[in-house]
């Protein structure tokens, strides 16, 4: 008894460092969000001298001449943008990944060596021709663009996350509802994608990171600042005429506590193991 | 229910021919159990059955209609899976439903018919479960009752009771022939164990290689064999071979030598043979000759009755002796045993097939 | 203006290649209606069809000094009705990209205020067009050093706004009324002042900032006809003054602007060398002055000469009214537009009338400001000016570190500059390529015609059909918007040259890559050093990844694990916040003197480290960071696969005796491979790119040795006269050695993202 409470004791010190290890530079930013203008105190412990939440007023309240709230504006931007990129991925990925999952068809093997080859080409080469082609569709300046963008290149890695987790869902399961009556179609969304949801939620999640924190990209193909998403505004203040480090970190501080509410909110989906009983053992 | 009729079902995958032209016929409300070895394309036959394989040649037909190139949906057929393929987001109760639901059977129909199949097999405590909440003997039970809420005309069985432990497995072996019984229904079951063949058939097809080695009744197949394959395969503990020379009506070898009841050798051709004599054919020999001359290495007593394992001159043999027989030997004795009249199996050498 | 920092993570290829033709743009648009977006059919803000001429203006102004551009854009168009000026700000980060790739479609603005040092760049890339002449009176309220420095090739090129330069800083309490004026005077402060206090805030061991000690001894950093010039006499005294100021304490080590902002305006430094962006992070309440840059007694009494920046309204190439746009940028520059400027956004405004304003007359420190910027030297339009950064900063720094002596190290940073601003390779005929090309593309159709005869590939074809119902989307999406992209990029590799001005090279780009454009195959900046460096980051990363990540994740899997979710969630945070925040931090917490590592090492009794002095340690550093960065990423991946083992393989292996290190290795690996497998190989693709995390944190130092392959790439294309062509290069052989190194990984016998388990389709 005692040696369990001991070894319980120990794996919490264990996550307890880590967590540490986490959230230490987190703490820094933080620090220089929450420091009013004066210097941070102590070099250890982050903790601004004089606490204030003037950046994270300036940056949230922001307001345009015509008193439009910027900052609600492209957080609204923010998240149609990166759940439409989530949901187009997915979208996209879903049925590919399947496909390779279950079907051998020629081809198959050239795609996926394609598909991981995208992922080997350093991306922002391809920068100047992507607009080019956004332009041709007459995408250029639009969230549609944006979140075709964002979507294509999250497809390669959810392709690979998802087929993974087809491969763990025995074929069976869906030759039983064949059997059953369903068409592949019907198989695959009504038996096929519930077994899988949890990884469809991790994956969704990727894509939806990937488009909430990118910024060169939406910078480079948004040009009218009420469709701008929100690390565009955060880099503004990494603005090499006048930066505002403060103003910075408050706002990274600001984008990635939705990130973290989804994270928790998901947690709970990528826990609950569905594939455990029915189909094993 | 309906009949299934299956003719020159070919089928390879990637490049390995798997099934190599079978034929079967299935009658209405007859339980045909499919059995072989693993590799034999038993399971790979059922799935063609089933619609989830394609095969490159040949007809199905289940009653009256070609069905060769439709859908497993339009077969109006159900299957049994090994893993039982339980739908792991639906209750019990919505696994039973499944099928109706997608047939757009109405609400009060599929209760009807799920109350139903519950009441049959015992599932109304465990409706409202999850697959994952239930042990292995239930998860089974429920995907018996899948199958049968479904009214196929035809069932399919893939290794149902693999995955039991061996109580259980006897128990639901009764209880699937009861089903049939009770349903009069048209199955078609796989299996690689000889004792489900056995107990479950109303016919047995062994298949070895891609093709039907022997039709018939169980216990036709067991006593005819038409192969040493067959003959191997059926019962326990397998039948001994040993290889002999057949001559003036007599089978000759180092510790063996049996008159061959005429006129059982079509022919009498003399020259090598292979014997085949199943453990429970011998009866301690009366006298002093005797047809058959074991030396015990091991002797497994089990009460009433006795497995002696040993040697018949280099080949290895076990007879099951009962009774007083049982009791009076010992390891290293060298025992003589007479074979039952008619008991005697001769096999060609080469071919394996049987000699008659 | 600050030295432009090559810090845009967007590549720019030049675009003298147009793919959008309308069949491409009709693939994209059955592309979009396949998302089913519709309803996200944005709305490009519309202003209202009125008759007036509309102008575009971008810039790329923080907030504070966009006010003053707002104000001045407002006063103009009260004045002119006929105009309708709009402004667009675009953060920095991607405005030069941005400006490349929008103006040669048409698409751009039609004014962009940027430094007049970029104005070659943008010339060459065909991005901007004569000014035209100015008025007299115009002409009369500008510098001429300022118009100067817009002039190219004899043609006036832009008109100068504001100018900036490094000011000197004082915090008056103290100072305490102490004069200040030569820089041997801030020493001679040290031994009066506690030793958390220096006299002197300065990032000095960043060239662009030494320049204003070099000028003072008679140095310069590069000639006017482009030749290097950090080496000599003069550049030797002016280094071995900095290395004096480092050895008395009187600048701390290894600073940047943020240790400057931070000690200058927390109390702990006399005095800041900085340009007027500095004025904006301090606080109302510190009392300090601005004042030009101190003399050096040891110079001759030189005074310090920082670099000035003159930013410039420039007119767009394809402005749509070409007219109208040089009203909007005169009046920007012009006495009434200046007064706003800088009167609403503090802009050091470049209009000698502006000054007689009684407003700006009466400012004390945005006088101090000009008066710095006037005592600037304007830095040099020529093309290599930014390329003579890099090399010289790193010749700086090693010497500061002692690892050469001064002439030595200067000398390394004179051929590295020789180097990479070479001459790029003659042009070649593109036949002998338009051959080959064309021999691949016949050869391709005739395998294709033969394959297609073959009756079993057909057949084979024929039962796929079902499979391409449910890819083509993907295949399709995947084609258009990733790989057409990609494969337009890696055709500039056959170029070369700079910018927009390329020519046909054939392979050359890659055999001077390869061949360490004839320089040593193991020496600095080879690609094989390079590709040595890159392969341990990687390796290093990848373990280091998966190894906290099953961890953790093992131990977060613990079935009696009590405030688990917490855990989890607090352990994921480094994924949450943007990585070019938290990056900086990182660099922060190995600052020497100031970062929280060291005083952790010294708290228990370990002696501070350079972190960026050696070549191990600032691996180090960029292995923590990047570590830090990435192990969420593998814990929610093998958290997710642990869910899907079921828990009674694990009670059925303690039944059979098995210890928890045998479950593990029995168990828990063999079912995490499948998932992990994927995971792994994309994580090592991504850690092999990582741009980001080398550029933040050590950004290659000590001496360039921590340079990644992509790090590289994105040098030559963005600090070395934009050599994108070769930069395209470089990102074909990073692309090439993942396709090998995958290959050769498969062949071993991990399937890393090969095809999975398959069976024949119903």
């Amino acid at each position: 008894m005692s040696r369990s409470r001991l070894q319980e004791a120990a794996v919490h010190l264990v996550l307890w460092v880590a967590v540490l290890f986490a959230l230490y530079p987190v703490m820094w930013v933080t620090t220089q969000a929450l420091s009013g203008g004066g210097a941070t105190e102590g070099r250890i412990i982050p903790w601004p001298a004089t606490p204030s939440l003037d950046h994270f007023t300036a940056v949230i309240g922001r307001v345009t001449d015509e008193g439009v709230w910027l900052f609600g504006l492209q957080l609204l931007n923010s998240v149609v943008v990166s759940a439409a990129t989530a949901l187009t991925a997915i979208g996209i990925a879903t049925p590919a990944a399947y496909a390779l999952s279950r079907f051998r068809f020629v081809g198959a093997e050239g795609a996926t060596r394609t598909l991981l080859a995208t992922q080997m080409f350093p991306g922002v080469a391809a920068s100047i021709p992507l607009y080019l082609l956004l332009d041709g569709a007459g995408l250029l300046d639009t969230r549609t663009g944006l979140v075709l963008v964002y979507a294509t290149s999250a497809v390669p890695f959810a392709i690979f996350q998802l087929r993974g987790a087809f491969d763990a869902i025995p074929r069976e399961l869906e030759e039983a509802a064949m059997v059953d009556g369903a068409t592949r179609f019907v198989a695959f969304v009504r038996v096929v994608l519930p077994a899988v949801r949890p990884a469809l939620a991790i994956t969704a999640l990727f894509a939806f990171m990937s488009a909430w924190n990118e910024f060169i990209l939406a910078a480079t193909f948004l040009t009218s600042e009420d469709l701008y998403t929100l690390p565009i505004l955060l880099n503004r203040y990494a603005s090499e005429h006048d930066s505002n480090f403060g103003h910075f970190a408050a706002g990274a501080i600001v984008v990635s506590v939705p990130v973290m509410l989804l994270f928790y909110a998901l947690q709970r989906q990528l826990v609950s193991g569905l594939t455990a009983g029915g189909v094993k053992g | 229910m309906a009949s299934l009729s299956l003719q020159g079902i070919q089928k390879s995958l990637g490049g390995q021919p798997i099934l190599r032209g079978v034929d079967l016929e299935v009658a209405t409300g007859e339980l045909v159990v499919l059995v072989g070895p693993s590799g034999c394309g038993k399971s790979t036959l059922l799935r063609t059955v089933a619609g989830l394989e394609s095969p490159d040649g040949g007809v199905v037909r289940i009653g009256a209609r070609d069905v060769t190139r439709l859908p497993p949906r339009d077969r109006d057929l159900a299957m049994v899976f090994q893993s039982y393929a339980l739908y792991p987001h639906l209750t019990v109760r919505e696994n039973l439903a499944f099928g109706l639901k997608l047939r757009g059977t109405s609400a009060a129909t599929i209760t009807e018919r799920t109350d139903e199949v519950a009441q049959m097999l015992g599932l109304g405590p465990l409706l409202d479960r999850f697959p994952r909440d239930m042990s292995g003997g239930q998860r089974q039970r429920v995907a018996m009752g899948r199958a049968i809420v479904r009214r196929p005309s035809l069932f399919l069985f893939d290794e149902p009771l693999s995955n039991l432990d061996a109580a259980l497995r006897a128990d639901v072996r009764v209880e699937i022939k009861r089903l049939h019984q009770r349903l009069g229904a048209t199955m078609l079951y796989v299996t690689h164990d000889q004792v489900e063949a056995m107990t479950l058939a109303s016919r047995l097809v062994v298949l070895r290689a891609g093709q039907v080695e022997q039709v018939g009744p169980p216990l036709e197949v067991y006593a005819r064999p038409v192969s040493r394959f067959v003959a191997a395969f059926l019962g326990s503990p397998a039948m001994n071979f040993l290889e002999a020379d057949l001559g003036s009506g007599r089978l000759r070898a180092p510790g063996l030598d049996v008159v061959v009841p005429q006129p059982a050798v079509g022919g009498d051709v003399p020259g090598p043979v292979l014997v085949g004599i199943r453990a429970h054919d011998v009866v301690p020999a009366k006298g002093a000759r005797a047809d058959v001359r074991l030396r015990v290495e091991v002797l497994e007593a089990m009460g009433f009755e006795a497995y002696a394992h040993g040697h018949v001159g280099d080949a290895p043999f076990v007879a099951r002796l009962e009774g007083d027989a049982a009791r009076g030997i010992t390891v290293g004795d060298e025992l003589g045993l007479d074979v039952a009249a008619g008991s005697v199996h001769l096999f060609d050498r080469q071919t394996g097939r049987t000699l008659r | 203006m600050r030295r432009v920092r090559p810090h845009r993570a967007a590549s720019s290829v030049p675009s003298g290649w147009r793919v959008a033709g309308p069949g491409t743009a009709a693939v994209l648009s059955a592309a979009v209606a396949l998302c089913g977006a519709a309803w996200l059919a944005a709305t490009p803000s519309v202003h209202g069809q009125d008759a007036r001429t509309p102008v575009v203006v971008w810039h790329s102004y923080g907030e504070s000094e966009e006010r003053g551009l707002s104000a001045a854009t407002a006063a103009f168009e009260q004045a002119n009705p006929d105009v309708d000026v709009r402004l667009v700000a675009i953060p920095w980060g991607a405005y030069a990209s941005k400006l490349e790739a929008a103006i040669p479609v048409h698409r751009g603005p039609d004014v962009f205020i940027d430094a007049h040092n970029r104005a070659r760049a943008y010339l060459d890339a065909g991005l901007i067009q004569p000014f035209g002449a100015l008025s007299a009176e115009a002409t009369d309220d500008l510098e001429p050093a300022h118009l100067a420095a817009l002039t190219l090739d004899g043609t006036l090129y832009g008109v100068p706004v504001s100018v900036k330069a490094g000011a000197l800083f004082v915090n008056e309490d103290l100072a305490a009324g102490r004069p200040l004026r030569a820089l041997e005077d801030l020493e001679g402060l040290r031994s009066t002042l506690p030793s958390d206090v220096f006299p002197l805030a300065w990032d000095a061991d960043d060239a662009y900032q030494f320049a204003a000690l070099l000028h003072a001894y008679g140095g310069e950093m590069l000639s006017l006809e482009g030749t290097y010039r950090f080496v000599g006499r003069e550049a030797e005294r002016a280094c071995e003054h900095l290395l004096r100021l480092l050895q008395t304490r009187t600048i701390p080590e290894e600073t940047g602007y943020e240790l400057v902002r931070d000690l200058f305006r927390g109390g702990h430094a006399v005095a800041a060398v900085s340009g007027p962006w500095l004025a904006n992070d301090l606080p109302a309440d510190l009392n300090y002055s601005v004042r030009p840059l101190p003399v050096v007694r040891g110079a001759d009494g030189h005074a310090m000469e920082a670099y000035a920046t003159v930013e410039a309204a420039m007119i767009a190439a394809h402005a749509r009214s070409v007219s109208a746009s040089r009203r909007v940028a005169a009046f920007l520059a012009g006495r009434e537009g200046s007064v706003l400027r800088a009167v609403e956004g503090r802009h050091v405004v470049a209009s000698r009338g502006a000054w007689l304003d009684p407003r700006l007359a009466s400012d004390v420190r945005l006088r101090a400001f000009r008066e710095a910027a006037a005592a600037g030297r304007v830095m040099s339009s020529h093309r290599s000016m930014h390329a003579v950064f890099t090399p010289a900063e790193r010749a700086l720094r090693k010497l500061l570190r002692g690892d050469a002596p001064i002439p030595a190290a200067l000398t390394e940073g004179q051929h590295r500059f020789e180097d990479e601003t070479r001459e790029p390779p003659a042009a070649r005929s593109p036949v002998f390529g338009l051959l080959a090309l064309g021999m691949l593309l016949m050869l391709g159709c005739v395998s294709m015609v033969q394959r297609a005869r073959d009756p079993s590939f057909r057949r084979d074809v024929r039962a796929s059909m079902p499979a391409y119902r449910w890819v083509a989307h993907a295949a399709l999406a995947v084609g258009v918007l990733v790989i057409a992209p990609l494969v337009v990029g890696a055709g500039t590799s056959f170029f070369a040259g700079h910018g927009r001005d390329l020519h046909y090279v054939g392979l050359a780009n890659y055999i001077e890559i390869l061949t360490a454009r004839g320089g040593d195959l193991l020496g600095h900046g080879s690609v094989w050093t390079v590709l040595a460096v890159t392969l341990a980051w990687t390796a290093a990363n990848i373990t280091l990844h998966v190894a906290l990540g099953v961890s953790l994740a093992l131990l977060l899997h613990r079935p009696t694990l009590r405030m688990r979710g917490l855990y989890r969630v607090l352990l994921v945070l480094p994924w949450a916040v943007p990585s070019y925040v938290t990056a900086l931090a990182w660099r922060g917490m190995f600052h020497r003197q100031f970062g929280a590592v060291n005083a952790v090492l010294v708290l228990f009794g370990g002696e501070p480290i350079s972190w960026f002095a050696r070549w191990t340690t600032a691996f180090a550093a960029n292995v923590a960071t990047n570590v830090w960065l990435g192990f969420p990423f593998m814990m929610v991946v093998t958290l997710g696969a642990l869910t899907s083992i079921p828990r009674d393989l694990y009670e059925a292996a303690e039944v059979d005796g098995a210890s928890p290190a045998q479950q593990f290795r029995h168990i828990t690996l063999p079912l995490l491979r499948p998932s992990l497998a994927p995971a792994v190989a994309m994580g090592a693709v991504w850690t092999f790119n990582m741009f980001n995390v080398v550029y933040l944190v050590s950004a290659g130092e000590p001496d360039g040795s921590t340079e990644i392959l992509v790090s590289e790439a994105y040098r030559w294309a963005f600090t070395r006269g934009q050599q994108v062509g070769y930069a395209a290069a470089y990102a074909v052989i990073i692309f090439l050695m993942l396709m090998v190194a995958n290959r050769g990984l498969a062949r071993i016998g991990q399937p890393v993202g090969g095809p999975g388990p398959k069976a024949g389709s119903a």
